[in-house]
């Protein structure tokens, strides 16, 4: 099978010389739902940022859709990979929703009321349809989430790379965040620690324990294995 | 000072709505350029300006209570600043309160100034009650100010939210643990906040910076909105400037 | 009285100050790219909504007053001077169009004075000081403090200047009166600057010691600045105080000390008696000179002995 994203021996290390990735390997196949799981510190954002050339791999690589990830590729990279980040907030800096939406396509070369439509259309798909004008700091908590997404889904990636996409939603706004992401073609990378979440959404899981990958299989074997999600910090020991 | 009234802009459609951004905000210049640049004592012109204001407020759909409301705040400072006329400025003393002579051409200047201030406070919240902060942006963009000012300024506006958010959780957070009660406490708390204030704000930012970056940003915020010059902002706009030129001209030849 | 509002200057004044501001602006766009590069927009936009927020935030100072922080110092230190000059600007072009705080046609007057004038020259003082003194975070905070004063008074010295040019105040009320009062803001400006600087340098020492564009200034150089500028400064106190006219006929061919009538100002008879407030601003210049040399030295003395 085709494979759309491969983690090849990863390795980094923060300027300050702290290692947080050491030798992560792994692939997902095109159309596939993997759960990457871990507590927190055990280097999921890390990760997710080396995915589109956010952090550059001190050693190792990583390739999406076949190309390798290097400063020459971060375009063809980043247009290809959708990443949304742990706090909306951080992805939604600009005066308008709209704005916000379209500011990828016209970072594409895409002509401005072409962009503007775009952003349109997305927004209507994800059920944000008459708050373009609006500000994010007008928006409840669920809508900014969405509008998150939106700010990635309007230029089409191939996979969609999720940090923590629950952090602080109820559970209606969870619910519609999950119902829209499992009626999505892309394919899907979502970091949690939520066993819940990469339940509803994910078939497979991938648990990152200090850097590193200690179990990669059905998430439905996972999240039986009590020991496993005691060990690596994904369940609390039973009383 | 609130900042929160900018956004609640009322979408009213007028007669100064219907101009562009751009316009709008080179009227208001133009009209608190052309009443600050009145010679002291012009009174009448002044007067035609202040009417041509209230005229303009009038268009807008602007309630005379709001426009009364929202410049006393602002109109309370330059009230305050302009006080130290009255005995700043050398005269025939009209009284003496203390130490103080207030002269008659202290007092004259001192009313001068406050007529001249209004007018300008008075253009400046029509155009905060009839455009909105993106607006605003644009008109700035359109004007060619530089764009590390407009991306910032941009970038600026939705961190501002947040940051105010983030600090007004830092200073409940100071007071539900009984900090700062007397003044040097607070003194030092304020202080403590501020540091933290800018401290976060950078880490936002480089936050942000890497959210850009992963959508493709490589150093221009690009801008969505265009609007077109239509020909009833250019007649406004150049009507404006006319009355104006015309009392200010007309005011110096008489002076 | 920081930031001016509309009605107290002539047209020749503003246009004059916006013409100066326009130019030294475009300077600081073009200068601030290079030092930034394309972290600019989202690094400065944190910074605009830092100071804007900031400036919301009210110090009391007692007696029922409070001033807040004007930030040119602070901000110049850490994203450099044109950088800090942009975002000093930003937050003024927004205060007077969206909260009338300082007026829209005398913006560039409170550009120079708020941006320019205290964001330039402040860095200015700043890096001299830190050339003068040394490497090392107290002195840092130190001469961030003093650089902070400095450039507020300076800031006062602008006000009143351009108050007197427009013949709204004669010069010598509005130099006592305004740049006395910035005096005491210049106080609070420096502690405020020293206190948040001091703190910042605990938690994100990087943003601090790691500043934009940061040419260092040779110690032989700046030693040289601070000969010729205590021997310039002592010549004119020199000068005003033996031929006191020579400054007032200066001031009075620029413009500054038109309509001055004697009599009735209540502050006739405030300055030394031959030389009036010339000197008198001068000699202090002197003084806040020796003093802040002072000041740095003995923080970072106090520094070498922790």
């Amino acid at each position: 099978m085709e494979m759309l994203v491969v983690v090849s021996d990863l390795s980094y290390r923060y300027p300050d010389g702290t290692a947080a990735l050491n030798g992560v390997s792994f692939a997902v196949a095109a159309g596939e739902r993997v759960a990457l799981l871990g507590p927190t510190g055990s280097g999921k954002s890390t990760l997710l940022q080396h995915l589109n050339g956010l952090l550059p791999a001190t050693a190792g690589s990583v390739a999406i859709a076949g190309i390798t990830v290097v400063p020459s590729t971060l375009r063809d990279v980043r247009r290809r990979v959708g990443l949304v980040f742990q706090d909306p907030n951080d992805q939604l800096f600009l005066p308008t929703l709209l704005e916000d939406v379209a500011f990828a396509p016209l970072n594409d070369g895409v002509p401005a009321h072409e962009a503007a439509h775009l952003a349109r259309e997305t927004l209507a798909e994800l059920g944000l349809a008459g708050v373009e004008h609006r500000a994010a700091h007008h928006l409840s908590g669920g809508e900014r989430r969405l509008a998150a997404l939106a700010t990635v889904l309007v230029s089409r990636p191939a996979v969609l790379v999720l940090d923590e996409p629950t952090g602080d939603l109820d559970a209606r706004s969870r619910r519609r965040l999950v119902g829209l992401l499992l009626r999505r073609e892309e394919t899907l990378l979502v970091a949690t620690h939520d066993l819940g979440i990469a339940e509803s959404l994910c078939r497979r899981g991938v648990v990152l324990h200090e850097g590193r990958v200690v179990a990669d299989a059905a998430l439905g074997d996972l999240l039986v294995d009590r020991a496993l999600l005691e060990r690596y910090g994904l369940a609390a020991p039973l009383e | 000072m609130s900042f929160r009234h900018v956004d609640q802009y009322a979408a009213v459609v007028s007669p100064v709505t219907r101009t562009v951004p751009t316009a709008r905000l080179l009227g208001t210049v133009t009209l608190a350029a052309g009443s600050a640049a009145l010679p002291f004592g012009a009174w009448m012109p002044l007067a035609v300006l202040f009417l041509a204001v209230l005229l303009i407020a009038r268009a807008a759909r602007v309630p005379a209570r709001q426009l009364f409301i929202r410049t006393t705040g602002p109109f309370v400072l330059v009230f305050l600043a302009s006080a130290g006329l009255l005995v700043l400025v050398p005269g025939e003393p009209l009284f003496t309160l203390g130490v103080l002579k207030v002269s008659s051409q202290g007092l004259e200047r001192f009313a001068f100034v406050l007529g001249r201030a209004s007018v300008a406070l008075s253009a400046a919240v029509i155009l905060v009650s009839t455009t909105s902060f993106p607006e605003l942006l644009h008109a700035f963009r359109e004007l060619r100010l530089p764009h590390v000012v407009t991306a910032s300024l941009g970038v600026g506006y939705r961190l501002l939210y947040i940051l105010v958010d983030e600090l007004e959780r830092l200073q409940r957070a100071a007071r539900s643990r009984n900090a700062g009660t007397g003044s040097t406490t607070r003194r030092r708390l304020l202080v403590g906040i501020t540091a933290a204030g800018l401290s976060r704000a950078f880490s936002r930012g480089e936050r942000t910076h890497r959210a850009m970056l992963a959508r493709g940003y490589a150093g221009d915020v690009p801008a969505l909105f265009s609007q077109s010059w239509d020909r009833r902002s250019t007649l406004a706009l150049v009507m404006l400037v006319l009355l104006v030129g015309i009392v200010l001209g007309g005011a110096h030849i008489l002076s | 009285m920081a930031h001016i509002p509309d009605g107290f200057l002539s047209g020749t004044v503003m246009v004059g100050t916006a013409i100066a501001s326009g130019a030294a602006l475009a300077v600081a766009a073009r200068r601030s790219r290079r030092d930034l590069a394309e972290r600019e927009a989202p690094i400065l936009g944190a910074v605009t909504a830092f100071v804007f927020a900031s400036q919301m935030l009210n110090f009391p100072i007692g007696a029922g007053t409070s001033v807040h922080l004007l930030g040119g110092v602070l901000v110049g230190a850490i994203v450099g001077p044109w950088s800090g000059m942009l975002v000093l600007f930003a937050v003024l072009l927004v205060q007077a169009l969206l909260f009338q705080d300082g007026g829209i046609a005398s913006l560039g007057a409170n550009t120079l004075n708020l941006s320019i004038i205290s964001v330039g020259a402040g860095v200015l003082l700043y890096r001299w000081f830190l050339a003068l003194v040394g490497v090392g975070d107290r002195r840092r905070v130190g001469a961030a403090a003093v650089a902070a004063f400095l450039s507020t008074v300076l800031v006062g010295g602008a006000v009143a200047v351009e108050l007197a040019a427009s013949g709204t105040i004669p010069i010598k009320p509005a130099l006592v009166v305004v740049g006395g009062g910035h005096i005491l803001v210049g106080v609070v400006e420096a502690v405020l600057t020293g206190a948040i600087l001091a703190t910042l340098l605990r938690v994100r020492p990087e943003l601090v010691t790691v500043s934009a564009g940061a040419r260092p200034v040779s110690r032989p150089l700046a030693l040289g600045v601070a000969g010729v500028t205590a021997l310039l400064a002592m010549a004119a106190g020199y000068v005003a105080s033996t031929r006191p006219d020579v400054l007032e006929a200066a001031a009075s061919r620029l413009g500054l000390a038109q309509q001055e009538s004697v009599g009735a100002t209540p502050f006739g008879d405030y300055g030394a008696p031959a030389s009036g407030a010339w000197a008198a601003a001068l000699i202090g210049v002197v003084v806040v000179f020796g003093l802040g040399w002072v000041v740095v030295r003995l923080l970072a003395r106090g520094r070498l002995r922790a």
